[in-house]
């Protein structure tokens, strides 16, 4: 009994040793990419996604980070408020010290007061709401501007270039459309536009025949909608369809080609506001080139900025000598870093020190011009 | 607001009424079943979606094909709808509620949830979670009202969903109230032991009813398909809850009451969205609800429940 002990332990160690071994040689730094996969907006993680593994494929390729290969981890939210706290747990749990995520406002916030208890770095490449950098976290960036940046940018070009007679201003009553419609209202009202109309639909809503008919009736000659293309796409093809022809504008939320398949000729000449079009900057023309070549769409609007927190995280941890997500947060917060949104450097509470947003004119062929 | 305007008042009553026909017709599902088997039937709005699905497909393909003719191609996908729509109400029933008839009746209540979740999740992998969007099939309508104000717009399409939604329902008053098996329905409602020692084989009425449901649930799926052009596997679970109250609010168990429910959810909305805020829409048409089942707590057509002894 006592010698089979023996042997059994003597295996049971060699065992370990091996199993030991083989860790330290696949030694990776994991990175979570949290954000949609499914439901109604995962175009926008397959965006988030493309851009980020983009980036951990071509750190990788040039020798990975301190001899480590990136690992990505994809792990779906839906862009739910509930699920991205599961998924910020499940981070968590697998021990994972880098996330790039979450996509939504609504899931962003929850998510991000886990990882900062836990000394979880995150970087969201999308959420653009202003609340989820004003809480006061220290492991909390982002490489997207923000909705009192965006909204604005919307504000003015409609009070300056639209001069409507009659504005009407829709929401989705969610955290990101609703805030960025709330921004556009201070702004219009600031330049002496007073909205006709303040109203938030439902998300999932698929009859707006009633607010249509009530707009047309006041007589709005443009509306602005804070929220997601589903619902955009079925507004503007029912306005149209009833005879309103009045303009419309959205934030980056909207612009995606799926508009275009839902509203048809309707979303022919709507307003976008988007980050400026990196993928036609001259300095990214080779990683353009990478995703033409796997066959994908560099334009998104959330494609670059996911590329470029993968790599400022990769380069704060060669910066920082560590892996440490603490001391590589601090190193973020004191560097700037030159990804292909340009030269970035962060404020305080992990904005972006600067950020442009650019009004686009959407087709009907789901391409988009800057708007004059 | 600048105003009452009667031609806005009659843009909301068409805008009403298109939206408690569908309303209506997904209705009417939740009330056969609980009228026969006093069941709500949970899994009716995924039931729906899948005739949706099924109803775009069709379209599709026939459009492939270079189907063109508006009555060619509603006639076939309604029919191709109703059938696979049809199929998936007598399997649920058959697989999911039929072993637990004689159970207490929480258990086919849970088990309704249950197939709601995995009728869900099941077009969900089949389909892709993702919208799936279709450009009108049929565009255009008419136009009321003086050329420089306000006009009146009556879509073809919304005059299409009255069309089919009446006929549909004009079929099954008929077909309850004159045929053979609609007779077997009303004993079976009236009471199931009685019409089971009378001869009458209660099991197939049952699988008749879920059959019946599904199909009015597939014509609102199809006429949802072609006039909105969305549909994603979600989409069951707002219009179910719509449609379920649309049929206490008319009174559970009884037809023409979720007929009548779906129209007044409808225009409650509409006038809601107009007069109010849109926000308020569901406000109003649950507090609507509420004070309705006060007042008459059977609903608006309903009839009390004689407890049987």
């Amino acid at each position: 009994m006592n010698r089979f002990n023996r042997h059994a332990l003597t295996i049971a160690a060699g065992v370990a040793m091996l199993g030991l071994s083989g860790l330290a040689r696949a030694e990776t730094i994991k990175i979570a990419l949290a954000g949609p996969t499914t439901g109604p907006v995962a175009q926008y993680g397959d965006m988030q996604m493309m851009g980020a593994k983009m980036a951990v494929e071509q750190i990788n390729a040039k020798g990975g980070v301190g001899g480590k290969t990136l690992e990505a981890v994809v792990i779906d939210d839906a862009c739910e408020p509930k699920q991205a706290v599961a998924v910020a747990n499940q981070i968590v749990n697998q021990k994972i010290k880098f996330v790039i995520g979450h996509l939504c406002s609504g899931s962003t916030q929850p998510a991000s007061k886990i990882y900062e208890d836990e000394g979880i770095l995150m970087i969201t490449p999308a959420a653009t709401n202003p609340a989820i950098t004003q809480q006061g976290y220290k492991m909390v960036f982002r490489t997207i501007g923000t909705d009192d940046q965006q909204g604005p940018t919307a504000g003015r070009y409609i009070a300056a270039k639209i001069k409507p007679k009659k504005l009407a201003i829709i929401h989705d009553k969610q955290q990101y459309g609703e805030g960025i419609a709330k921004e556009v209202d201070k702004t219009v009202k600031a330049a002496g536009l007073k909205p006709v109309l303040f109203e938030g639909i439902s998300k999932g809503q698929t009859d707006f025949s009633a607010l249509i008919t009530k707009m047309k009736k006041d007589g709005v000659d443009f509306v602005y909608y804070g929220g997601y293309h589903p619902e955009l796409g079925l507004l503007l093809r029912q306005s149209r369809e009833q005879g309103f022809d009045a303009g419309y504008m959205g934030p980056e939320g909207v612009g995606n080609k799926d508009i275009s398949a839902i509203a048809g000729p309707a979303s022919e000449g709507l307003l976008v506001t988007l980050p400026a079009d990196f993928s036609s900057d001259p300095a990214n023309a080779d990683l353009v080139k990478a995703f033409k070549a796997k066959n994908e769409d560099p334009t998104g609007p959330f494609v670059m900025p996911a590329y470029a927190g993968v790599q400022i995280i990769a380069d704060a941890i060669k910066g920082a000598k560590t892996e440490d997500a603490v001391k590589v947060a601090d190193h973020i917060r004191k560097n700037s870093f030159q990804t292909p949104i340009g030269k970035v450097a962060f404020k305080d509470n992990g904005d972006l020190k600067e950020f442009e947003f650019v009004v686009f004119t959407w087709h009907a062929d789901a391409t988009k011009t800057p708007a004059k | 607001m600048s105003g009452f305007s009667f031609l806005e008042f009659v843009q909301q009553i068409i805008n009403g009424l298109t939206l408690g026909s569908i309303y209506a017709l997904i209705a009417i599902g939740y009330t056969m079943v609980y009228g026969i088997i006093g069941m709500i039937n949970f899994a009716h709005g995924e039931i729906y979606m899948i005739g949706a699905y099924v109803g775009l497909m069709a379209i599709t393909g026939l459009s492939l094909f270079g189907v063109d003719s508006i009555a060619a191609i509603l006639l076939v996908t309604l029919a191709i709808s109703i059938l696979v729509t049809g199929s998936y109400g007598w399997t649920v029933e058959r697989l999911a509620y039929r072993p637990l008839r004689n159970s207490p009746r929480l258990v086919p209540l849970i088990s309704a949830i249950g197939v709601s979740i995995f009728l869900q999740n099941y077009v969900q992998i089949g389909q892709g979670a993702r919208d799936v969007s279709m450009q009108p099939v049929l565009t255009g309508g008419w136009r009321f009202g003086p050329a420089d104000g306000f006009q009146v717009y009556l879509s073809y399409m919304q005059v299409l969903i009255a069309v089919v939604t009446v006929a549909f329902m004009a079929g099954l008053t008929l077909f309850i109230s004159r045929s053979r098996l609609g007779r077997a329905c009303r004993a079976c409602s009236q009471d199931r032991t009685m019409a089971n020692l009378l001869g009458i084989d209660t099991d197939r009425v049952i699988a008749l009813t879920f059959v019946l449901g599904a199909a009015l649930a597939a014509v609102a799926g199809v006429l949802v398909g072609m006039y909105y052009g969305l549909v994603n596997p979600f989409i069951g679970f707002i219009a179910g809850l719509k449609a379920f109250t649309a049929a206490v609010l008319g009174g559970i168990g009884s037809i023409p009451g979720a007929m009548l429910g779906g129209v007044v959810l409808g225009l409650a909305e509409s006038f809601a969205s107009a007069y109010l805020q849109t926000e308020y829409k569901d406000v109003v048409a649950f507090a609507l609800l509420i004070l309705v089942l006060l007042m008459r707590p059977t609903g608006l057509l309903g009839r009390p429940d004689v407890e049987k002894v």
